[in-house]
C-alpha cells in the first residue's frame, strides 16, 4: 500500500487496536450510532450487533414526553436530507422504566442523549437516572434546529453553555458529551466554553439548518419552514467545524457529519477526532455503523496501523501525514485557529 | 349525520419488525402502458412474503443517484419453492424512480422489507377494492390474494382519463376467476362511468350486501373522500396512505399522519404498550402503523 506516510506494511484486521478514551470512558471501537438515527437502539437490535459497536448514543430524551413536529417532517435533498422532527421521544420516565432495561439486555454501551429548555430540565434529566444501571455517559443536546424553545439558537451562547455544563458537572460522575451546533459564529468558542463547563468530550456537528422549497406550491418542504440538513452533503462542512473544534481544545472531539463509510469516518480521525458517529448512513442502510467499523478497521490494516491512535490526527497541520504522536499536537492548534 | 360506530382496529397490536434489508435481482422490467412499469425482483431466501398492503424500501446500488430508498408498494408476489419474486407498478415520475427505470433484468437493487401493515383482507364483509390511478398498484396484489381465498371481490377503479387506468385488463382477469367485477370511471367519461370513485362507489354499494370492507389506495383527497363515506354509512374502510419517508422501519420518525380523537385516546390508553416504533399520542406513523389505516384511526380535517 502506498500514500500514507509512516505506515507499515499489512496487519491482519483483527489485530489493528480500535479503542478510544472519552474522558474515563473507554470504548472498544470509535464508532458511535448518532442520535436520532437509531431509535432507542433496540429497534435495530435484529440487524444489527450493538455489542460490536463503540456506543449506541440513543434518541434525544426530553422530561416529559414530546410529539414533535407537524408534517411535512423530511425532504431529500442534493446527497442529503432535511429532517425537522422536534424531540418526539417517549419522555424520561418511559425512557428508565422500558428503554434501559432493553438495552442493557442486549449488551450495548449507552449513551444517554439528553435535551432540556433551560439549564434545570437537563439537571432535572442528569440526576433522574443518576442511578439507573448501564449508562456509560450523557450526550448534552445543546443544538436542535427543530425546536422552539431550547433549541441550537438558545445554546449558541458560550457563557450559557459553560453554565450549564458546570451545573451538570456537579450532578454526576459519567462522562459528559456537549454535542455542538455548527450555524454559530465561532465553533471554536462554544467548543472551549463547554472544556470549561468540565465536559469530559465534544461532537461536532449536528445538523446545520438548512430549506426546500415546494415549487408547485410555492412553499417550503417542510411545514415548520427549516430543518436539519444531514447526511454527505455536509461531511466537508461538518469535517472542517470538527477541525476547528478539535485544535481549540484538549478533551476529545467525536467526529459527525455525513459519514457513509470507513474512508469517510477515517476523514474525521485523520483531522484529529477521537471518535465518530454514523447517522443518515443508518437510515439508508441501517447497517450502516457496523459496516463503517469493518470498512475502517480493515483500511487500518491493509496501511499497516495497528492502533487506530498511530493514524489518529495525521492531516492536522503538524500532523503531516505521519502518524501523530500521542496527545495533542498544539502546535498544529494553533495553526489552524490563526487561518484568516 | 347518525351516529355510528367507528369501525377501527381493535387494539394497537404488536410490530414486530421482520423486516431484512437484502439483495434482490431484477428478473423483468417492461413497460406497462401510460407511462407505467412493471417490476419483478427475485427476493433471496429469507426474505418474508409481503402482505398486500405492505411496502418496501428500494435503494440502488452504490453508486445512487438519489440517498433515501424509496418506499414502494408490492403489487404482486409469486412464490416458487419458498422464494419470493415481488412484483411492483409504478410512474418513473422522480429523480429516484427515473434512474430505477434505466435499470434490466440481471441488475441488482438493495431491498429493505417487507415494511408496515397491510390490508385486513380476512375482515368479515364484502371486500371492495378501491383505486384512484396509480394507486391500483396494492390492490392488484390485494384483488390476487383475496381470489386466493376464493372471496368474491369488487373492484372500483377511477382515473382523470382511460389512458391512466393502468392494470385495468389484469385486473378484470384476476377478478373473473371469482365472479367479481370492475367498475370504472373516468373524470371525462372516456371509459366507464363519467365521475369520481365515491360516485361510482356510491352506486355500487346499494346492490351489494353489506357490510361492505373498502380496502382503498388514491390520492390523498380520494382516500379521505371514501374514509368519510365509509364513516357515515358503516362501512369500514382501510385507507393506503403515503408519506415522504426516510427510514421506513419507525425509527426516523419522519413520517406522521394526524391521529383521530378516538385513536389518540385508545393510544393514550393502551400507551404503555404500543412500541415506540409506533407514533405518539398524536401523530401516528405511515410506515409501522400504516401505511394502510382504518378510516377512523386518523384525523382527515388535518390530513394533506
Amino acid at each position: 500500500m502506498s500514500g500514507v506516510a509512516g505506515a507499515g506494511r499489512a496487519v491482519a484486521p483483527r489485530s489493528v487496536d480500535l479503542s478510544v478514551k472519552l474522558g474515563r470512558l473507554t470504548l472498544a471501537n470509535p464508532i458511535l450510532t448518532a442520535s436520532g438515527t437509531f431509535g432507542y437502539g433496540d429497534e435495530y437490535a435484529h440487524v444489527v450487533d450493538l455489542e460490536r459497536l463503540g456506543a449506541v448514543v440513543t434518541k434525544t430524551v426530553t422530561v416529559h414526553p414530546r410529539v414533535g413536529n407537524a408534517p411535512v417532517r423530511i425532504a431529500e435533498t442534493p446527497s442529503g436530507m432535511l429532517n425537522s422532527i422536534g424531540l418526539e421521544n417517549v419522555g424520561i420516565e418511559r425512557y428508565a422504566r422500558e428503554k434501559l432495561p432493553k438495552l442493557r439486555s442486549l449488551g450495548a454501551t449507552v449513551i444517554v442523549s439528553v435535551g432540556g429548555e433551560t439549564a434545570r430540565e437537563l439537571a432535572r434529566l442528569v440526576e433522574s437516572l443518576a442511578d439507573e444501571r448501564g449508562i456509560a455517559g450523557f450526550e448534552i443536546n445543546f443544538s436542535c434546529p427543530n425546536v422552539a424553545r431550547g433549541g441550537a439558537r438558545y445554546w449558541a451562547a458560550p457563557r450559557r453553555l459553560e453554565r450549564t455544563v458546570r451545573l451538570l458537572r456537579g450532578l454526576t460522575r459519567h462522562p459528559l458529551i456537549a454535542k455542538l451546533s455548527p450555524d454559530v459564529t465561532s465553533i471554536a468558542d462554544t467548543a472551549i466554553a463547554c472544556e470549561q463547563g468540565g465536559a469530559d468530550a465534544l461532537t461536532a456537528v449536528n445538523t446545520f439548518v438548512g430549506m426546500a422549497i415546494d415549487l408547485e406550491h410555492a412553499r417550503p418542504k417542510l411545514a415548520r419552514r427549516t430543518g436539519g440538513l444531514s447526511g454527505p452533503a455536509i461531511r466537508p462542512l461538518a469535517l472542517a467545524r470538527c477541525a476547528e473544534a478539535v485544535a481549540a481544545v484538549r478533551i476529545p472531539v467525536i467526529g459527525s457529519g455525513g459519514i457513509m463509510s470507513g474512508r469517510d469516518a477515517l476523514e474525521f480521525i485523520a483531522i484529529g477526532a477521537a471518535a465518530v458517529q454514523v447517522g443518515t448512513a443508518s437510515f439508508v442502510r441501517p447497517r450502516a455503523s457496523e459496516e463503517v467499523l469493518d470498512e475502517m478497521r480493515a483500511w487500518l490494516a491493509a496501511h499497516g496501523y495497528r492502533r487506530l491512535a498511530d493514524f489518529r490526527g495525521a492531516a492536522t497541520e503538524g500532523g503531516g501525514g505521519r502518524p501523530a504522536p500521542r496527545g495533542k499536537t498544539r502546535a498544529g492548534a494553533r495553526g489552524l485557529r490563526e487561518e484568516p | 349525520m347518525t351516529p355510528v360506530a367507528i369501525p377501527t382496529r381493535a387494539t394497537l397490536d404488536h410490530y414486530r419488525p421482520a423486516w431484512r434489508q437484502v439483495t434482490a435481482r431484477i428478473t423483468r422490467h417492461l413497460d406497462h402502458g401510460a407511462g407505467h412499469r412493471w417490476l419483478d425482483l427475485e427476493m433471496p431466501a429469507g426474505f418474508a412474503r409481503p402482505a398486500a398492503g405492505q411496502f418496501v424500501q428500494l435503494l440502488h446500488e452504490p453508486p445512487s443517484p438519489v440517498l433515501l430508498p424509496r418506499p414502494m408498494s408490492v403489487a404482486g408476489v409469486t412464490t416458487r419453492r419458498g422464494r419470493h419474486t415481488v412484483g411492483f407498478l409504478y410512474a418513473p415520475v422522480g429523480a429516484g424512480t427515473r434512474a430505477l427505470a434505466a435499470l434490466e433484468p440481471g441488475d441488482q437493487v438493495e431491498v429493505l422489507g417487507p415494511l408496515g401493515r397491510g390490508y385486513p383482507l380476512d375482515a368479515p364483509g364484502t371486500p371492495v377494492l378501491v383505486a384512484g390511478g396509480r394507486g391500483v398498484a396494492p390492490l392488484l396484489f390485494a384483488a390476487d390474494e383475496l381470489a386466493a381465498r376464493g372471496r368474491r371481490t369488487e373492484f372500483v377503479f377511477g382515473a382523470r382519463t382511460r389512458g391512466l387506468l393502468v392494470g385495468v385488463s389484469e385486473a378484470k382477469t384476476r377478478l373473473a376467476g371469482i365472479g367479481g367485477r370492475m367498475h370504472v370511471a373516468t373524470d371525462d367519461g372516456s371509459r366507464g362511468r363519467r365521475g369520481n370513485v365515491l360516485d361510482a362507489l356510491q352506486a355500487l354499494a346499494p346492490r351489494l350486501d353489506g357490510p361492505l370492507v373498502l380496502h382503498a389506495c388514491g390520492p390523498h383527497g380520494m382516500l379521505k373522500a371514501v374514509a368519510l363515506w365509509a364513516l357515515e354509512n358503516g362501512h369500514s374502510a382501510h385507507l393506503a396512505m403515503e408519506s415522504v419517508m426516510a427510514c421506513g422501519t419507525g425509527v426516523c420518525r419522519g413520517c406522521p399522519l394526524p391521529r383521530s380523537a378516538e385513536s389518540s385516546g385508545r393510544f393514550r390508553r393502551e400507551r404503555a404498550d404500543a412500541p415506540s416504533l409506533y407514533g405518539n399520542v398524536e401523530y401516528a406513523m405511515c410506515c409501522t402503523e400504516g401505511p394502510v389505516f382504518a378510516a377512523g384511526d386518523l384525523d382527515w380535517s388535518r390530513v394533506t
